[in-house]
């Protein structure tokens, strides 16, 4: 095979060949041994024998014939050019195999005398012979050309099933893929930021530049290495989302107050990794960021009805800006994130319905 | 040299202080933590040199260029901007990514210097520069660089090298503030250029008409024809 497939499914493919090449043959060799002792009672021995013989070489025509299409690749022929070559090798191992027939006891099997009976005698001795070994052979070449179709239609179906496990593991790659790049948009703004942050506090207060290294260096990591489809906990989420909160705050300072309401029956339930984080640094980017004064975060979570409900609320400013306008993407990849993960049964939206708030509501299904 | 900085974050703003320690000729006579009250600040104290966070609240440092009657030089500083640092290219402003390389700094604060002693001294009214944003792109335009500006409604668009920029400000509000041995007003509509002036000629309707370098030919008003004339003692 010339195909990369893996070894077990080349040794189940071998041993379905070989189950084929037997009970073929076998069915063959059985139906003419019984055709031969119960209509021409014939002596059962040596017709076995002769049979047995035969019909092994006859598999051995086939073995080879597998061999010799493998080789040449003609599975990818066109129908057209594969059909007349099949006619060609099956005549090419038929026409030996029939001269052979004709001399054993099975040539009896076809009685010349029946076909030439229009025939004038002398002329049916004549052509007796050479009538018999053309009906032989076409016999013979009749059975590789079956052979062989079956032989490419096996082919043939096992090609568009691996071919729809291909797509199908495709889709599933690509999925990984999509998931992979959504998760990887870490926020160039904060981290530079944030690097700029710690650069002041080395000089204004060099514990607290520690500290926020060390946040900081937290928060990549959460970012960079958890798996792409990874559940957390609501806890370890906040943990992380803590972290990313308190170096906001060295960077806002009194502009950025925040408050959290998650019950400890809520904090054990299992989230996508990064999104309670993605919905946090949206409402910094369009809320506090965007508000001269600042204003009030609150994180809040709640289970009802098996499903877990997470609020984050933001102060809005009174008019979308420019850059909030454009940029929704933040909440567009989370969106797409939790459809990949939970399907239809999880959702999130932006709530505006309050004067001068927004916000992000995330519901999902408790894991069984 | 008078300078201000303007950034919404309080450790950005005390990081860049700390740099220009090492530029004692910069004096930093304010701070400002929003456009508001950066445009009001800019009025009084009128500094000579801005260093501009991008993205503020309430509005972006091109914001704040935007409202200013008199744009001082500019430094930009941003932490992550790629657009704002795009619309940019075109111009030889300069802008700082944050956090900022002290080596930038310097290499940023000596264009300024040299742009400074470049500049010819002129009576304080006379505007030098002008911050031109149109669309996605913005521009600082030097006025000298301007063959024609063209009253359109409450908008001036401006004939400046291969661009058609176009101004939110009127033509009768911008000409007081324009340095009068450079421009002169040809018609109700047109304010010239006299430094783009290649040929003037005498049209069959009996007005004279100047043909500016590569730019259109602009008719002069009967009423300022005789002034145009002394100007160009013709």
């Amino acid at each position: 095979m010339n195909d990369p497939e893996p070894a077990i499914t080349q040794q189940k493919s071998q041993l379905a060949y070989w189950i084929f090449q037997l009970t073929g043959w076998g069915v063959i060799t059985l139906g003419r041994f019984f055709g031969g002792i119960t209509v021409l009672h014939l002596d059962w021995p040596r017709l076995l024998l002769e049979l047995l013989l035969v019909n092994s070489v006859g598999l051995v025509f086939s073995h080879w014939l597998r061999d010799f299409v493998r080789r040449n690749r003609w599975r990818a022929l066109p129908i057209r050019k594969l059909s007349w070559r099949i006619l060609v090798v099956s005549f090419v191992c038929g026409a030996p195999l029939g001269i052979v027939t004709q001399f054993t006891y099975l040539s009896v099997l076809v009685d010349p005398e029946l076909l030439l009976r229009d025939y004038a005698p002398a002329l049916q001795f004549q052509l007796a012979l050479p009538a018999a070994i053309a009906l032989e052979i076409a016999n013979w070449t009749a059975v590789f050309i079956v052979w062989l179709v079956l032989y490419f239609t096996a082919i043939a179906v096992r090609e568009h099933r691996s071919a729809q496990f291909k797509q199908s593991e495709l889709a599933r790659a690509l999925q990984l893929a999509e998931l992979r790049l959504l998760k990887s948009q870490l926020n160039p703004h904060f981290l530079f930021n944030a690097l700029n942050t710690v650069r002041s506090l080395i000089a204004d207060n060099p514990a607290r530049a520690q500290d926020a290294v060390t946040r900081l260096a937290k928060t990549l990591r959460y970012t960079l290495t958890s798996p792409q489809d990874e559940l957390v906990t609501l806890s370890q989420e906040l943990e992380i989302v803590a972290d990313y909160l308190e170096l906001e705050s060295m960077r806002f300072e009194d502009r950025l107050r925040i408050e959290q309401d998650v019950p400890d029956y809520a904090a054990g339930v299992q989230i996508p990794v990064m999104l309670l984080q993605t919905l946090v640094e949206n409402a910094i980017k369009h809320g506090i960021a965007e508000l001269p004064s600042g204003g009030l975060l609150r994180i809040s979570a709640v289970v009802r009805n098996v499903t877990l409900i997470v609020e984050v609320e933001n102060p809005r400013p009174p008019a979308p800006t420019r850059t909030s306008a454009r940029e929704g993407v933040g909440l567009h990849n989370a969106r797409d994130r939790l459809r990949l993960l939970f399907g239809e049964r999880a959702s999130l939206e932006l709530d505006l319905s309050k004067p001068a708030v927004a916000t992000a509501r995330l519901r999902i299904p408790l894991q069984q | 040299m008078k300078a201000m900085i303007i950034d919404d974050e309080p450790p950005a703003r005390r990081e860049l202080r700390r740099l220009l320690t090492g530029f004692p000729w910069v004096e930093i006579v304010g701070e400002a933590g929003n456009v508001d009250q950066a445009a009001g600040m800019v009025e009084t104290l009128s500094p000579e040199l801005l260093f501009l966070d991008i993205q503020m609240p309430g509005g972006s440092g091109f914001d704040l260029l935007g409202r200013l009657e008199d744009v001082p030089q500019v430094i930009f500083t941003t932490a992550y901007d790629e657009h704002a640092v795009r619309a940019f290219k075109v111009d030889a402003l300069d802008y700082l990514l944050k956090p900022i390389e002290p080596a930038r700094l310097a290499e940023a604060l000596g264009r300024v210097k040299s742009a400074e002693a470049a500049r010819t001294p002129r009576p304080d009214a006379v505007l030098e520069q002008i911050f031109v944003r149109d669309g996605s792109r913005c521009w600082f335009v030097p006025l000298r660089e301007v063959r024609l500006l063209t009253s359109e409604g409450n908008y001036i668009r401006l004939s400046w090298g291969k661009s058609q920029p176009l101004l939110g400000r009127a033509l009768a509000a911008l000409e007081q503030r324009l340095d009068p041995t450079r421009f002169f007003r040809a018609n109700r509509r047109q304010i010239i250029n006299l430094d783009f002036i290649e040929a003037v000629e005498l049209g069959v309707n009996g007005r004279l008409h100047a043909q500016l370098r590569d730019g259109p030919e602009v008719e002069i008003s009967r009423r300022q024809a005789r002034l145009f004339k002394t100007k160009l003692s013709i």
